[in-house]
């Protein structure tokens, strides 16, 4: 019965983390850290430098293993069923690289079929993604001549492409100019209104536009969980929640 | 969508891959330059080329299987360049299994050697028919050792390439076992009269050998009555022994690669 209740959460939520621990050789990343993300809920998780941000993007994107625990992706295990896990998301990751002797289109191009997106369907797909991270002048330039700027919008565009229901992004301001980073929350905040979004930064100000809600963890522990608004009233603004809640003010 | 079409996705970008970087290129240039080297060196240096057409065939076999070992060059990045660039942070994101990525990758790689490995033996076949006007019939014989050869190679790389943190160790890593380790040790047992069949340097010496052996191979360059004795017994390789060997360092080094490749981290 207990199983049966599980499982019928796991399912309702689009991401559900369950005591979650990860080591480093001797090194503890994560320590029992479980959060649930609502459906359309856009979440912030912030957290000092080392505190455990990449290493819990990096459990839900199957890019490492955790020591113990499970990550769930709209009911999908993820260390069972990566790929059924992973056709839900479109996520940025650190500072992603692309393989420099293709274009964006090309890169988008094997990425879509990789997805199993039709020719036409991405055909049209790459585009929009293009004109929307504002690469469309760059398009069939190889990857090589891009600064990191371009590269970080080529990385968004990725995510996008095959309209994915839940977005993971890691510090996806990263490299950007101002205005760059001006476009990059409009577009993130347009699409997280039908998105989950999980989003990891060290900017309170972005996330405090991007997201509603937000996680804070300190040395892979799960300090608060709750809406912005919450936060603001109990510590009065975000940053002294963040201050107080990661140990910076005594 | 089946794993089967996104295989052949991976293939088609990974050959790609290979045809826009220069280092296919640089390869096809050195292949050529070795063939051109022989076939202008041999007869200003000898004058003449063998009456032999068998010792020809066998002198000129250096191209194609410096087109084998250069699969070194491509395949070296394969696995442990997604991690050292961060590519791997793009790629194991997309619901597609590290098997058929590397499976992919494999392909593909072997796709170039193929392609180094004929463009190597056109020259043999053009070079024979022009001075000699036939081709012999162990050409073909050689052709398919170079081959295996070349999987062999590959495999070998794609599991140092599993192993290393960057593309450039599992490269070096590669030339030193193919180019210092295994000659070392194979002289060690050929001296020792110990069979050595299963090291790849002989295996790679079966390319040559087929036309007849050591001594033939010699013959090209020096007639054997003008050498007193050499220091040791030749013995030449056994083809279907060296054969299997290079199958089975192709598929240990390939099943070695996916289980290494499916193990690693993105940390």
């Amino acid at each position: 019965m207990q199983n049966t209740v599980t499982l019928l959460t796991v399912m309702d939520e689009p991401i559900v983390i369950e005591n979650l621990s990860k080591y480093y050789n001797h090194f503890l990343a994560l320590d029992n850290l479980s959060l649930k993300v609502k459906q359309n809920e856009n979440i912030g998780l912030l957290g000092p430098n080392g505190a455990g941000k990449s290493t819990t993007l990096k459990i839900l994107c199957a890019l490492i293993r955790s020591s113990s625990g499970k990550v769930f992706i709209n009911g999908q295990n993820v260390a069972e069923k990566p790929e059924q896990a992973l056709s839900n998301i479109g996520a940025i990751v650190e500072t992603p690289e692309f393989y420099p002797f293709l274009t964006p289109e090309e890169t988008l191009k094997y990425l879509g079929r990789l997805r199993g997106m039709q020719a036409g369907t991405l055909k049209n797909r790459i585009l929009e993604v293009i004109n929307l991270v504002g690469l469309e002048k760059w398009i069939t330039v190889k990857i090589e001549k891009f600064s990191r700027g371009m590269k970080q919008r080529l990385a968004l565009a990725q995510t996008l492409l095959h309209d994915p229901p839940i977005l993971i992004l890691d510090e996806p301001g990263l490299g950007l100019d101002p205005r760059g980073v001006v476009e990059f929350r409009e577009i993130l905040e347009d699409a997280g209104k039908d998105k989950t979004v999980f989003f990891a930064s060290h900017q309170l100000t972005e996330v405090t536009q991007i997201c509603n809600q937000v996680a804070v963890i300190d040395h892979g522990k799960l300090m608060a969980y709750s809406s912005i608004a919450e936060l603001e009233k109990q510590y009065n603004s975000l940053e002294n929640a963040y201050l107080e809640l990661t140990g910076g003010v005594s | 969508m089946i794993e089967f079409e996104k295989l052949r996705v991976v293939i088609g970008y990974e050959f790609l891959k290979h045809i826009r970087r220069r280092r296919l290129y640089v390869i096809l240039a050195l292949t050529l330059f070795t063939e051109v080297a022989v076939l202008i060196l041999l007869p200003a240096l000898q004058g003449g080329y063998p009456d032999d057409v068998m010792a020809m065939a066998a002198i000129l076999t250096v191209g194609p299987a410096l087109a084998a070992i250069g699969a070194v060059f491509f395949s070296g990045d394969a696995i442990a360049g997604e991690f050292e660039s961060k590519t791997g942070y793009i790629l194991f994101t997309n619901p597609v299994k590290r098997t058929t990525l590397v499976i992919g990758k494999y392909i593909s790689s072997t796709a170039a050697v193929i392609l180094l490995i004929t463009f190597g033996y056109s020259i043999v076949a053009i070079s024979l028919l022009s001075i000699y006007g036939s081709i012999p019939i162990e050409t073909l014989e050689s052709y398919g050792m170079a081959l295996l050869y070349g999987g062999s190679v590959i495999s070998i790389t794609f599991f140092f390439s599993a192993l290393s943190k960057g593309g450039m160790g599992a490269t070096v890593i590669t030339l030193v076992f193919l180019m210092v380790i295994s000659p070392i040790v194979d002289t060690v047992l050929m001296l020792t009269d110990t069979p050595h069949w299963f090291m790849l340097s002989t295996a790679g010496d079966s390319i040559a050998t087929v036309y007849g052996g050591y001594e033939l191979f010699i013959e090209g360059f020096v007639p054997l009555e003008h050498i007193d004795r050499l220091p040791f017994e030749l013995e030449n390789p056994d083809a279907r022994l060296t054969s299997l060997a290079m199958a089975i360092y192709l598929v240990i080094g390939f099943v070695f690669s996916i289980i290494f490749g499916n193990r690693r981290q993105l940390v």
